[in-house]
């Protein structure tokens, strides 16, 4: 009698179990087919590696690559974004000129989370998880802003809560809700598998990997401003 | 028969043509991607960087008083180096590990366009 119990329990958990992946598999590709059917492909690819050879195919984009989206961003932040696009770069992609437009397309209804699953699945081995604790120091913060020109590119919240630094690189401000603390690493020590050509220089053999660690995990400790209540 | 050998020729100059400018665009093009962010399309130094609390202010590449100061070896060592290396502001970035060797020659020389300057010599 116990071993019939047993049995069906391990049976219903287990069918719990496979029905709940194949749910979230089968919301992953409802979630691509979404995201060809809104033409989201039009202005970003999900398929890697990297693509851009020369300055002229990384100017030919329309949208950020994201074949490496579930690796880069936080799944929170992501379907809340993808329902409220609020601007991350304050210049509009590929224009040191005209301002960010705040025009991106909106999902909403059951396509909020079936892309989102989509998006989350496209992951990168060149992401090593667990090395990135999020944390205000010292170090990372003298990379930040002052050994290194980051925040010469790079918006972020400076002191009394101003909003303050560049407006070429993608803000910082919401880093540490946006993006995964580890991909924030990933980034610095392997361009050319995340981006191959781009505006920001090249910090390998300039910063040690202590440094690099350090000011990953200084960055990954930004959070917006809360909202007066 | 003619008409083919000229158009035939048309298309030979024309893509001659096409390769010529893609040279000589290519320093133009590798200084609006990575400089212009803070120098400025022309040069001026107001890239879009610039705002308000920006610490420093990038130099101005169209003033020939002061990027006569500056000799072409000058201008590699912090190019490559970044501004510490001259004594100046780290928001000068090191760009020696993004740029090729070509791609530094290409931009010091844009750079002396941009001026109409000569420089140090030496
Ligand atoms: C007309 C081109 C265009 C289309 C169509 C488009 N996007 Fe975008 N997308 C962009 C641009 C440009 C940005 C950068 C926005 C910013 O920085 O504020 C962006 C940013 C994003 C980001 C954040 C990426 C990052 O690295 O910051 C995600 C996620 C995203 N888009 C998903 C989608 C989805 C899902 C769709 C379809 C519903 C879509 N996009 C349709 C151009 C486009
Ligand atoms: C000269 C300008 C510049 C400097 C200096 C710079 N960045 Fe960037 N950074 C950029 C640009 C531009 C991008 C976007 C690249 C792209 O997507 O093509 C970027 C992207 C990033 C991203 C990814 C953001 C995202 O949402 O995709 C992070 C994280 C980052 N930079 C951190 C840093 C750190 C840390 C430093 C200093 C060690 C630094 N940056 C220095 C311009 C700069
Ligand atoms: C993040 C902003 C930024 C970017 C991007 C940038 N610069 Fe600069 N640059 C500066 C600043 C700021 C100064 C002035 C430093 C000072 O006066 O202390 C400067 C100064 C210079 C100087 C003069 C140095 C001297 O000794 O007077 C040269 C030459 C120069 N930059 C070349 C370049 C080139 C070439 C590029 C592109 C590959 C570039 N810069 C990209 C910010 C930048």
């Amino acid at each position: 009698m116990r071993h019939l119990i047993l049995a069906t329990l391990s049976t219903v958990a287990l069918f719990a179990a496979t029905t709940m992946a194949t749910m979230g598999a089968a919301n992953a590709s409802a979630g691509g087919d979404v995201f060809a059917a809104k033409g989201c492909a039009d202005c970003h690819y999900t398929q890697g590696p990297a693509r851009e050879k020369t300055i002229d195919d990384q100017l030919a984009k329309k949208g950020p690559e994201l074949w490496y989206a579930g690796s880069k961003f936080q799944k929170d932040w992501l379907g809340k974004w993808l329902t409220d696009p609020k601007p991350i770069r304050p210049m509009k992609f590929g224009s040191l000129t005209v301002e960010n437009p705040a025009d991106h397309p909106k999902l909403s209804g059951g396509d909020v989370a079936a892309v989102t699953d989509f998006l989350m699945g496209l992951t990168s081995a060149d992401v090593a998880a667990g090395k990135v604790k999020p944390k205000k120091n010292p170090k990372g913060r003298q990379i930040f802003s002052k050994k290194m020109p980051c925040s010469g590119c790079h918006q972020y919240v400076g002191r009394k809560k101003k909003i303050m630094g560049g407006r070429s690189g993608p803000s910082l401000v919401e880093a540490g809700v946006r993006l995964n603390p580890d991909w924030i690493l990933a980034y610095l020590q392997k361009p050319k598998v995340f981006k191959p050509v781009k505006m920001m220089p090249v910090f390998v053999g300039l910063l040690s990997d202590k440094d690099m660690l350090n000011v990953s995990r200084y960055v990954a400790n930004f959070k917006p401003k809360k909202k007066k209540k | 028969m003619r008409h083919l050998f000229l158009i035939a020729v048309a298309i030979i100059l024309a893509s001659q043509l096409t390769i010529a400018s893609a040279k000589a665009s290519g320093a133009e093009q590798v200084y609006k991607f990575y400089c212009a962010q803070c120098h400025g399309l022309t040069g001026k130094g107001d890239g879009p960087n610039v705002t308000k609390d920006f610490p420093v202010s990038p130099r101005n590449f169209t003033n020939a008083a002061e990027m006569n100061k500056l000799s072409d070896a000058d201008m590699r060592n912090v190019i490559m180096d970044g501004g510490p290396s001259a004594s100046k502001s780290p928001m000068m970035p090191p760009w020696g590990k993004t740029l090729t060797d070509a791609e530094v020659n290409g931009l010091i020389k844009h750079l002396r366009t941009l001026c109409q300057c000569k420089g140090k010599q030496g």
